[in-house]
């Protein structure tokens, strides 16, 4: 617990709107460095620092970087603030906190790969934000440090901000491009790959925006330094969201691999209602749930992953064994019926099969052979599925029927208190 | 409210031609942009209105009909002069959502599915995550989020008549 923020170090001290209370505040430094770097080191850097992709994919940023580098022009650098996965706020709180540091991260970025336009799209639910950032944008512009020049330096790159209209699905790499281009977020399928046909057919770099503030320290001070914190295999810093049934839900910077148990114990002082911890879903609705006996894994990507969990974009939430997880259940099947946009038939009918049997498994009056077929339905979205939504729809309930014990003659998951009906009658 | 046009207002009629002004001949990527210019003016997106965006950026009336059908921010029916979304995601539920969502179709007497009130003052959305997790149970009123919200502060966040 003796770690110092990095990424999250100005907010909260910093005035968001002011560009000279940022530069204050280290603001620009790290640009500064970066242009007497040069986009190769710049890229060396990002490279051998190994950082992996935070928006939930964890592809490694340095592979795309170095890919769009070698594309040619004209091609993007799109930051991905579309942040709609349940239970993720991080990217909101850095927009709202601390705007300057996601522009001076594209503007990095754009001068590593050699963009001379980018993107950040925002959820339309963040009014805040996108004021900010706006804000931000224009006082660099006003400040000489956008358009044709970047901070001293003569190289043109414009920066537009572009504002999400609800729809999860657009935080999908291509459909967030289909969305900038006017249209239905669809997401594409791949390949072709953005790093080479991206926004409007062209190369693209698109990152999460936690991606590309590290990109800030990483540049000031090297890749050695940024192993030292967290796994190899998956290092740096990292922002986690904690919610649900704990005593300080909020955010939490922390090293890569920190265990699960700070987090929720340490971090975040415990678990509220009957005080005992029942389960917690690790990676929002996509991802997957875990349980007490779990308490002890590193929450990095690799770890993870070893024991089928998933830290996604770093979403934990927490619950307490009173819950009524067959309540929690329904809401991801509805988000996830809600949300496919409908272009692929195994999710887009799968989802609404899933939602058909959950709603029975919440009103208690599951049919015989209805869990076979949810597994069955699950695992055909999982494999068939041509986005991510669809991929991982099926994850969060598969992993509760798994590690909560449900058992389909009582109606109980074994982990939990009550079934759903007598909860309510006892509040 | 059950009008497929508005009567908007000469004001709102000058801002909207201003908007469409400035967005001449810009085409189909930046249809989202004067989506939302647009609709912040007239509170949702009629048929004329449509066709007018549909000719100052010169995009097929078509491919507009279908984006405003899919995201869920735009509107292309008439709601409430006010939106009051509330969330109902997992940890919004897990402090107590269903009550908020209660309290506010009660106060406003709309279904708990949500719906837009007779005189048509409110419209009631429930929302997946808002991406205010920290503050559960979370609502927003047209652009102002509100966190810890209980049952008891809804009579006044919505105006306080029933
Ligand atoms: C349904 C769906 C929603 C997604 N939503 C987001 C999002 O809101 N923010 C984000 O950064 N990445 C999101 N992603 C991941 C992006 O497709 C992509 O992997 C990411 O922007 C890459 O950036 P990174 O490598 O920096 O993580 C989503 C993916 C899927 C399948
Ligand atoms: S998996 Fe679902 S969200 Fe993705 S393209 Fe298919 S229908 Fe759309
Ligand atoms: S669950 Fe309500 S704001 Fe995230």
């Amino acid at each position: 617990m003796s770690y110092r923020p990095i990424l999250t170090a100005r907010i909260g001290k910093v005035d968001p709107t002011s560009l000279d209370d940022y530069v204050a505040h280290g603001g620009f430094q790290a640009l500064k460095r970066a242009l007497a770097l040069g986009p190769d080191a710049i890229i060396d850097i990002v490279t051998q620092a190994n950082v992996l992709g935070r928006g939930g994919a964890a592809f490694p940023a340095g592979i795309k970087w170095k890919a769009v580098s070698t594309e040619p022009g004209p091609k993007y650098v799109v930051a991905n603030a579309d942040e709609s996965e349940p239970g993720t706020f991080k990217d909101r709180i850095i927009m709202e906190g601390d705007p300057f540091s996601l522009v001076e991260g594209v503007i990095i970025a754009s001068y590593a790969v050699g963009a001379h336009q980018a993107y950040i799209y925002i959820r339309g639910e963040y009014p805040l934000a996108i004021t900010r950032v706006q804000n931000a944008v224009d006082a660099c512009y006003q400040a000489g440090m956008l358009g044709e020049r970047i901070l001293d330096r003569r190289y043109p790159l414009d920066i537009e901000v572009r504002r999400g209209a609800g729809a999860y699905i657009c935080g999908e790499e291509t459909a967030l491009f289909e969305s900038i281009e006017g249209k239905r977020g669809f997401p594409r399928i791949k390949p072709p790959f953005p790093t080479q046909v991206g926004l409007f057919g062209r190369p693209t770099l698109i990152n999460n925006v936690e991606t590309l503030i590290n990109a800030l320290p990483l540049v000031q001070h090297g890749p050695d330094w940024f192993r030292t914190m967290g796994p190899l295999d998956s290092p740096g810093p990292k922002l986690y969201c904690l919610s649900g049934r704990i005593r300080r839900p909020g955010l939490v910077e922390a090293p890569m691999g920190t265990t699960l148990y700070d987090l929720i114990y340490n971090y975040g002082g415990g678990v509220t209602g009957s005080g005992e911890l029942g389960g917690v879903l690790l990676g929002g609705a996509a991802g997957t749930f875990v349980t007490a006996d779990d308490l002890d894994v590193f929450m990095d990507f690799g770890s993870l992953r070893e024991i089928d969990a998933a830290l996604g974009s770093g979403v934990v939430i927490v619950f307490d064994t009173s819950v009524d997880m067959k309540a929690v259940l329904r809401r991801i099947a509805r988000f996830f019926a809600h949300e496919s946009c409908g272009k692929c038939y195994p999710c887009q009918l799968g989802t609404q099969r899933q939602l058909e049997i959950i709603e029975r498994l919440a009103a208690d009056r599951l049919r015989p052979g209805d869990l076979q077929l949810l597994s069955e339905v699950g695992q055909t979205m999982t494999d068939a599925s041509i986005c991510g939504l669809g991929q991982t729809a099926h994850s969060a309930i598969r992993t509760a029927l798994k590690r909560f014990d449900f058992d389909p003659s009582t109606g109980h998951f074994a982990r939990f208190g009550p079934p759903s009906g007598v909860q309510e009658a006892l509040a | 409210m059950k009008d497929a046009t508005h009567t908007l207002t000469p004001q709102q009629l000058a801002a909207v031609e201003t908007v469409l002004a400035r967005y001449q001949g810009k085409g189909r990527s930046a249809l989202l942009p004067c989506l939302h210019e647009v609709q912040a003016i007239t509170g949702w997106l009629d048929p004329e209105i449509c066709a007018a965006i549909g000719q100052s950026l010169r995009v097929p009336l078509v491919q507009i009909h279908e984006v405003i059908e899919f995201y869920t921010l735009f509107y292309n029916r008439p709601v409430g002069r006010r939106i009051i979304r509330v969330c109902d995601d997992v940890p919004c539920y897990l402090a107590g959502s269903e009550a908020i969502i209660r309290a506010c179709a009660t106060r406003l007497r709309v279904d708990e599915g949500g719906g837009t009130t007779e005189d048509g003052a409110w419209t009631l959305e429930i929302h997946p995550c808002l991406g205010r997790c920290e503050q559960a149970p979370f609502l927003m009123i047209d652009d102002e989020g509100y966190g810890h919200v209980t049952p008891e502060q809804i009579a006044d966040l919505l105006g306080g008549k029933p």
